[in-house]
């Protein structure tokens, strides 16, 4: 039998605190290279803070955190290197067009000839005619999209979507679910964090649910599908 | 069927219910600057009273200061009305989008504005110089029934600027109304030039009605000083009243200027040549970006320099205006300088570069616009000046720096420690709470302006070199401040806590 792959996201006892606010208690969490993992959960199940610490956004407070084999308190610069980061909220600067945003991101990443493959998401995201506008103006759903296609640009090795398709239309979300499947075919690691069970079974291989802050269960997404799915959900969400 | 007077009463009620929502969040700093602001106000008020030559009948200060206060009477109403315009209406009791969802009436909304528009160092300051001015020119046998009208005259005064702020707020947003509201600027500017250009800025001053205020503060109780009180009261009743309507007008309007810089196209730039490129231009973008902003900068930067032009400012005396223009630049969105970035915060801070890079990026956009808005004050404001000798040139030169590094070491500093989920759409955001800014402000005030004084007297005293030799410690020690903030910045602990708040906005 192989030795099992290195994960690209190992979580081991990761702990959060904002002051007396416990965010994450006990979150242990692995991905490999070519699978989708969706984190489902209730509001403040801690979905978002652990998205961020993986993001090299948020330091943990305890437990070990590695990215793509970089430990995120120790290195975070090299995990956001690694990382494709959709956040939850916004996003997005309010008075930056889409296309400064890819410019920030391609100068920072040190991209090259990536203007093309730029315009293709564009397009693909519905964003094309608003390329040169100012974010202030999106609308929601707009703002999710230029979001999503900001975190796959680069081809990260691992891409974290945090509530990707909240108030996405129907050709956002089908935008979405390519991007998911895309960085899987290529090998990259997606994590996917929303409330929509349906879709997250639809754009992932696995899933784990938290409640409370810490991590109840791991499970095929197949296990979550149709009624049975969400039964089984219901249960674990307690 | 809600009648005119029943509104009202309603808009009211609402005032108190935002207000007790506002203070439900508040922290204690808030409470100490109120108490501190209303403890000050009452000093001012009293104690030049009760100084020597208070009073005073003959030649003296206290004439002399009956003299000017007509004019200084009509001067807080004009830069009141100024910063009514240059604010869209005024201050926003609670912010645009959080509005939004409340059935909060523009009536509602302009009471709110105007019991927010003291909450203003400029407002403030004015308020004291004229309550201190008032006291020390009637002394104490007159001094209650005087600072009764000059206290009436600051809220008729207020409740004035407040309905010129909204109806130019109306006009600005009609079709054209941005370019008119620019043309009657710059109308009012060069008749005030022309006016003193040709000599008649005393005629002026000599037929302004406060001169009628004066009289009859000065004199006591009598029956003209009743009369004088029930008049005020009733026109701060009556502009109260009359300030709703072009709120309304406002209201049913669309703010053109917000939506032509969301719904504009900004041509695609080539890709910048470096990292600290990158994050300089979407900084600048922010900021020129933001109406609030950009309108604001234009007031600071044009405004002072405009009282220098036409007061026949001397170059001696101009080292008090970079710390005026910095300040007030700073207020602008400096002393929240991360809240540029809004919701972007958390993807801004995933990307891959250097926090040291990203704070070097903020603070040099901060300094950049702040030395901009300087320069152009200290030129316009020179024009009639002349050509300033060595000392006076080396003293400016000296303040300009130091009040800049000054300010950006301060702005930087309160915004790493104290930041607010503020979202500089409107043209009435400011990008902390009122108390907030006030502290900010007098903070900001104080230093600066004792620095353009210390070099204002460097110029007087000392020959040229004087002033850079007294600059560099100060620079050192603003720079070694600035430097530690910097440190702070890069631990990522402290870091997080900016990144959080200002991404809740």
């Amino acid at each position: 039998m192989p030795p099992p792959a290195t994960p690209l996201v190992d979580v081991r006892g990761l702990h959060v605190r904002f002051g007396e606010v416990e965010a994450v208690a006990g979150v242990d969490l692995e991905a490999h290279a070519g699978q989708a993992t969706a984190l489902l959960g209730r509001n403040g199940a801690g979905k978002s803070t652990t998205m961020r610490v993986l993001a090299g956004v948020v330091p943990p407070t305890s437990g070990t955190v590695t990215v793509s084999g970089h430990d995120v308190r120790a290195h975070a610069l090299r995990v956001k290197q690694a990382v494709g980061y959709c956040p939850d909220v916004g996003g997005l600067v309010p008075r930056a067009s889409p296309w400064e945003h890819l410019q920030l991101s391609a100068r920072l990443r040190r991209l090259d000839g990536w203007e093309d493959r730029g315009r293709d998401l564009l397009e693909r995201f519905g964003l094309g005619d608003v390329a040169h506008r100012v974010t202030a103006g999106f609308s929601h759903g707009m703002g999710r999209r230029l979001s999503v296609l900001l975190a796959a640009l680069h081809e990260p090795d691992v891409l974290l979507l945090d509530e990707p398709f909240d108030g996405v239309d129907p050709l956002g979300v089908e935008a979405t679910l390519d991007v998911v499947n895309d960085a899987r075919v290529r090998g990259a690691c997606v994590l996917v964090s929303t409330h929509l069970r349906e879709l997250a079974v639809e754009a992932c291989t696995s899933v784990s649910v938290l409640r409370g802050g810490a991590q109840v269960a791991t499970l095929p997404a197949s296990e979550m599908l149709g009624e049975d799915g969400a039964r089984a959900y219901r249960s674990l969400l307690g | 069927m809600p009648t005119a007077a029943s509104s009202a009463r309603r808009s009211v009620a609402d005032v108190g219910h935002l207000l007790r929502f506002r203070a439900s969040g508040r922290r204690r700093p808030a409470v100490l600057a109120l108490t501190i602001v209303a403890a000050v106000t009452l000093v001012v008020a009293v104690a030049p009273a009760l100084a020597p030559g208070a009073g005073d009948g003959g030649e003296g200060t206290a004439q002399d200061l009956r003299a000017v206060l007509p004019a200084a009477l009509a001067g807080f109403v004009l830069l009141a009305v100024l910063s009514a315009g240059a604010s869209g209406g005024g201050r926003e009791l609670i912010a645009r989008d959080a509005t939004a969802v409340f059935p909060v009436s523009p009536t509602t909304d302009h009471l709110g504005a105007l019991l927010l528009a003291p909450l203003n160092i400029a407002w403030i300051l004015q308020a004291w110089a004229l309550l201190g001015m008032t006291s020390y020119a009637v002394g104490a046998g007159g001094l209650v029934p005087a600072q009764v009208l000059v206290v009436l005259w600051l809220v008729a005064g207020t409740a004035f600027a407040q309905a010129i702020g909204w109806a130019l707020e109306s006009v600005r947003r009609t079709t054209h109304g941005p370019l008119v509201v620019r043309a009657l600027a710059v109308a009012a500017a060069a008749t005030a030039l022309v006016v003193q250009a040709s000599g008649h800025a005393g005629d002026v001053l000599d037929s302004l009605p406060t001169h009628g205020v004066v009289v009859v503060l000065a004199d006591g109780v009598t029956a003209r000083w009743a009369l004088s009180v029930l008049v005020a009261l009733v026109a701060v009743v009556a502009l109260v009243a009359v300030g709703a309507w072009p709120a309304h007008v406002a209201a049913r309007r669309s703010p053109r200027e917000e939506h032509l810089v969301e719904s504009g196209q900004y041509r695609a730039r080539a890709l910048p040549a470096s990292a600290l490129g990158a994050m300089v231009r979407v900084d600048r973008a922010s900021v020129w970006r933001a109406v609030p902003i950009r309108r604001g900068l234009a007031v600071l930067a044009l405004g002072p320099a405009m009282i220098a032009l036409l007061g026949g400012l001397q170059w001696d005396s101009m080292t008090i205006l970079p710390g005026l223009v910095a300040s007030g630049g700073a207020l602008l969105y400096g002393v929240n300088a991360w809240c540029l970035d809004g919701r972007g915060t958390l993807w801004r801070e995933s990307l891959p570069v250097d926090p040291a890079t990203v704070f070097d990026a903020r603070a040099y956009v901060l300094a950049e616009l702040l030395l901009a808005a300087s320069l152009v004050t200290v030129c316009v404001g020179g024009l009639r000046a002349g050509v300033p000798d060595a000392a006076d040139a080396a003293a400016l030169a000296s303040t300009l720096v130091v009040v800049l590094v000054q300010v950006v070491a301060a702005a930087m500093r309160w915004s790493q420690r104290r930041p607010f989920a503020v979202d500089l759409r409107s043209a009435r955001a400011t990008p902390a709470p009122p108390a907030a800014m006030i502290g900010y402000s007098s903070r900001l005030a104080l230093t600066t302006t004792t620095t353009g004084l210390l070099f204002s007297t460097a110029a007087l005293l000392g020959p040229w070199f004087v002033s850079p030799l007294l600059a560099v410690p100060m620079l050192v020690w603003s720079g070694l401040r600035l430097r530690r903030t910097r440190r702070a910045w890069l631990d990522p602990d402290r870091r997080v806590t900016v990144t959080m708040t200002v991404a809740a906005a």
